[in-house]
């Protein structure tokens, strides 16, 4: 009772804390439509894709991917800010301890990262063709890829020690976490070691999934795509809380001075 | 009461961070109810030691039991019987105060209206009434530390520990955390063990432990702390500061004697006369001033190097 209590609260706060955020949610909603409508329209013209589809119907899936994958990792990454401004003690000191802690962290940015993605989902009956089953289907894939983005960031999180380094976090693990996915360009055509490092990447798995829902040719079978992003939700997780050092929460300079 | 367990015991409780040595040795007892102060300057272990106490650091060596629960092995349960406050803030200002409350009722496993009461209840105790809708960030620092003081007491801890909890505050907010402390005590026997730069703040203390270099070096109440320093401290400015000290031991008034930055403290038992009119006739004294023993006379006393 207690863990969920604290789990509750966690989650509670995070998305309260979202709400209040009005401009970094409309910036992780915006960031796909920019792609969309920026890139995709000149794409468009160029682009020549499998079952004749336009690169803005092309690339709807990856950026759903993409809003819950930015919304849902810089939500969990963003337990740095919670230990640098002191809540992440205040969470570690309750009698649930770290494991609620990093459940509720990671369920709080899954939720955060739907919210996002959801948006762009909303939205995909004004730009491509779909059936009310696809949508259905697309918001069960979304769930897998938020659940796994955000053990994603929770594993960047652990070991991150300064909101200093969240800029470069975004240059070298998301960017590249994306743009070798086939969330914006088929993975087929890439080179050979460049697509070994997109089968290797989970986020690939979220885009086929999407793919599948939205009834587009994908590369892997969706029973494959279920089992990768489960199996990475509970490993990364697994793997985080053995990674996460509880006790480094409390060892600033100044406590090991005093 | 004898048969009940220690708030807090700690037998040779020691922590280590890396070739650091942050906390030798502590050995302390805090019966219930009590309110304990430790003091000592920065670097002397008390944070660590609190956060030993508190379940958040693993002990290098010793043992310590909260309500005769053993830290290590049972921190779950002893975790239920803690409030803590920190020294740093931990009230976020994206959230009004009442949010903030919540959020705290349910990481200490409330639920449902068992939060919604008892976040009710520390808002009307602590006077919060009027910002309980107001977000955090539009606080004073003041006003965030007493929500700090509502959050940590909300799923009532049988032992209150706070490092620090009034640094940074003004004298009114100061009194304010004080008043409620005290009230907590009486109300619900809450056991109460804080540490403090302030250390007037310590006088009205059950029991003060002095930490120097992460061990104990002294330990009783305030009054026999500064019974040990003598009746009254004479302080002594000037170029000839020392030869008045040197001649105060002489006469044998003399209890003990110590030096500060800008003066020597000398502790006096009796003579007070003969003391006054030695000072009188000393040549280079700037300023010489009686007063009674403080606990920042034993501070200096105990914690200052030998020599210094």
């Amino acid at each position: 009772m207690s863990t969920l209590s604290a789990v509750y609260g966690i989650v509670a706060r995070d998305l309260t804390r979202t709400t209040r955020q009005t401009s970094r949610l409309l910036g992780g909603v915006a960031r796909p439509f920019m792609w969309l409508l920026l890139v995709g329209t000149g794409y468009n013209a160029i682009a020549r894709l499998e079952g004749n589809l336009s690169y803005q119907a092309f690339v709807y899936p990856g950026i759903i991917v993409m809003a819950a994958l930015f919304g849902a990792m810089l939500t969990a990454i963003s337990t740095v800010y919670d230990r640098e401004f002191g809540m992440l003690r205040l969470m570690l000191a309750s009698p649930a301890g770290a494991p609620a802690v990093l459940a509720g962290r990671a369920l709080a940015a899954a939720l955060v990262g739907f919210l996002q993605g959801g948006i762009v989902l909303a939205c995909a009956p004004l730009v491509v063709a779909v059936e009310p089953r696809n949508l259905m289907a697309a918001a069960g894939a979304l769930s897998l890829a938020c659940l796994s983005s955000s053990v994603l960031g929770l594993l960047v999180a652990v070991r991150l020690r300064s909101v200093e380094n969240f800029a470069g976090v975004i240059n070298v693990v998301l960017f590249p976490l994306l743009f070798a996915s086939g969330a914006l360009y088929p993975t087929r055509g890439m080179p050979h070691l460049l697509r070994l490092l997109a089968q290797a990447n989970p986020v690939t798995y979220q885009v086929d999934l999407m793919r599948h829902a939205f009834g587009q040719p994908a590369e892997f079978s969706m029973q494959l795509d279920v089992l990768v992003l489960v199996l990475v939700t509970f490993v990364v997780f697994g793997f985080a809380s053995l990674l996460f050092d509880t006790e480094q929460r409390f060892i600033s300079r100044r406590t090991a001075a005093s | 009461m004898s048969g009940l367990p220690p708030a807090i015991e700690a037998e040779r409780l020691g922590r280590d961070y890396g070739d650091t040595r942050a906390l030798d040795a502590l050995d302390l007892v805090v019966p219930q109810g009590a309110v304990f102060g430790l003091l000592g300057p920065n670097g002397a272990g008390k944070t660590t030691s609190m956060l030993l106490l508190a379940t958040l650091l693993a002990p290098t060596r010793g043992v310590a039991r909260i309500f005769g629960q053993d830290v290590t092995r049972e921190r779950q349960a002893v975790r239920r019987k803690l409030g803590l406050v920190f020294q740093d803030n931990t009230v976020d200002g994206l959230l009004t105060v009442s949010e903030n409350l919540l959020f705290a009722a349910r990481l200490a496993g409330l639920g449902g209206r068992a939060a919604r009461d008892a976040v009710a209840r520390g808002i009307e105790w602590a006077g919060l009434g009027d910002r309980a809708g107001t977000p955090a960030r539009q606080l004073s620092g003041g006003w965030r530390r007493i929500v700090d003081l509502v959050r940590a007491l909300l799923h009532q801890p049988d032992l209150l520990i706070l490092d620090e909890p009034t640094v940074g505050l003004d004298p009114e907010h100061r009194e304010r955390v004080w008043s409620l402390l005290e009230s907590r005590r009486r109300d619900h026997g809450t056991t109460i063990l804080f540490s403090t730069h302030y250390l007037a703040e310590a006088e009205p203390a059950d029991r003060v432990v002095l930490l120097s270099t992460g061990r104990v070096v002294a330990s009783d109440s305030p009054a026999a702390l500064k019974a040990t320093i003598g009746v009254e401290v004479a302080e002594i400015e000037g170029p000839g500061a020392e030869r008045l000290a040197k001649a105060l031991c002489g006469l044998g008034a003399a209890q003990t004697t110590g030096r500060t930055e800008r003066a020597f403290r000398v502790g006096l038992s009796g003579e007070r006369d003969a003391v006054i009119e030695l000072a009188g006739s000393a040549p280079g004294i700037v300023r010489f001033a009686l007063r009674p023993a403080t606990l920042e006379d034993v501070y200096f006393a105990r914690t200052q190097p030998a020599g210094h």
